[in-house]
């Protein structure tokens, strides 16, 4: 019975290694969705191109069912995941900055990565200018330190803050999923019709 | 729209609304019937109301006491820090929140053995470890620390010990002082030692 780690299936010093190899499925799915051409992501923004809504959104539902049929099963605790606490207003910045820097970019950090692996000079570029940020960041967080931990949840969750059962939230997350992916299939649709492709001459 | 996302979505709410129809279902691994009929065999299971009385003085962090009566009995006389799960709350999530936590022994009390020896059957079934009784409840908590008895003048000194400790628990726990019996006149024997001679010589 999961998770493994915590209840002492695995001893503790596999994490590292467990992390490892999971990134490294991680960076090649990541890769193989498509996500290392900065065209297809900064596609969700100008309307083109929603693959990255659709790998993520579809991974957040499967997931989201898979460790609820897995929890009814026995085979793992839900009540022993870690749940990261929730800053709700320095998230928000936090999403909004991200947010800017992945239209800015062509990027986010996992994908810039996955990117500088099949050899991509955009992402060599972006990830000095990430280094720049976290350099950056790190000094002026003394500055931001009370803004940083501000508006604390704590370890919530959202069926918990609406007070409903994480399964009903899990359909609920379905359905939306299912409405966002028909709703960009017609807003793709529609801008693709309105783009010229560049010629190469 | 492609025929086979059309199919994916609808296994997604297949699985997903299917997941609404599920019984919850209970995380804990029940202790088997066998090894129940074993534990409950064994004393093992008691802690006297003197060692949950050195315990709480000496602040120990590794232990936490649970009252299983009904809340209104809690709220009218309970130990100190001791949180309120009634007999009837013990398997809901609540319960499990401060139950199952590693390394953490619990002990269960009541007015007398039975409420919480029962709370401890429902727990060693539900699989919680480190669960233990207070031997005797408030009742023998009011009895051996609250208003202990004085030893016969014949008991062994073993008696007398316990009886200072239980003393000093007391006044501990309800804040009253220590009386000393000031008719007892003490005779202090002053030895004084006798003067050295100072070293005669030398080199």
């Amino acid at each position: 019975m999961g998770p493994l780690i915590p209840l002492g299936q695995i001893a503790s010093g596999w994490d590292f290694i467990i992390a490892l190899l999971i990134g490294i499925a991680f960076g090649f799915i990541l890769e193989a969705s498509g996500f290392s051409s900065s065209r297809n992501i900064t596609g969700s923004f100008y309307g083109y191109n929603f693959v990255v809504l659709r790998v993520f959104f579809t991974a957040v539902i499967v997931s989201m069912i898979g460790l609820e049929y897995f929890d009814y099963m026995g085979w793992i605790d839900l009540n022993l995941i870690y749940i990261l606490p929730t800053y709700l207003s320095p998230m928000i910045v936090g999403a909004v900055i991200m947010g800017v820097g992945f239209i800015l970019g062509g990027f986010c950090p996992g994908t810039s990565y996955t990117a500088i692996a099949i050899g991509k000079l955009d992402a060599i570029v972006f990830t000095i200018g990430l280094f720049i940020g976290i350099f950056i960041f790190s000094e002026v967080f003394p500055l931001i330190e009370g803004f940083y931990y501000s508006d604390n949840l704590g370890n919530i969750t959202i069926g918990e803050m609406l007070g409903i059962s994480n399964r009903l939230f899990t359909f609920i997350m379905v359905v939306i999923a299912i409405v966002a992916f028909y709703l960009t299939w017609l807003i793709e649709k529609k801008v693709r019709k309105t783009i010229t492709p560049y010629k190469f001459e | 729209m492609n025929k086979n996302y059309i199919i994916l979505f609808g296994i997604l709410v297949v699985l997903s609304g299917g997941l609404l129809f599920l019984p919850e279902k209970n995380n804990y691994v029940e202790e088997s019937p066998e090894n129940l009929m074993w534990d409950i065999a064994q004393p093992t299971r008691y802690i006297s109301t003197d060692q949950v009385a050195k315990m709480i003085i000496e602040k120990d962090p590794l232990f936490q006491l649970v009252d299983v009566r009904l809340d209104y009995d809690f709220e009218a006389f309970t130990l100190p820090k001791a949180y309120n799960i009634p007999i009837d709350s013990i398997i809901t999530a609540d319960a499990s929140d401060i139950l199952d936590i590693d390394d953490i022994n619990t002990i269960f009390f009541s007015d007398d053995d039975i409420k919480a020896d029962q709370a401890w059957v429902i727990a060693k079934r539900m699989g919680y470890k480190n669960v233990y009784v207070m031997k005797g409840g408030l009742n023998c908590w009011i009895r051996t620390i609250i208003q202990p008895e004085a030893p016969p003048e014949t008991a062994p000194i073993t008696e007398f010990e316990l009886y200072d400790f239980r003393k000093g628990a007391s006044s501990y726990f309800t804040g009253a002082e220590i009386s000393i019996d000031s008719d007892i006149k003490k005779s202090v024997n002053i030895k004084r030692r006798k003067k050295e001679n100072v070293a005669e010589g030398g080199c």
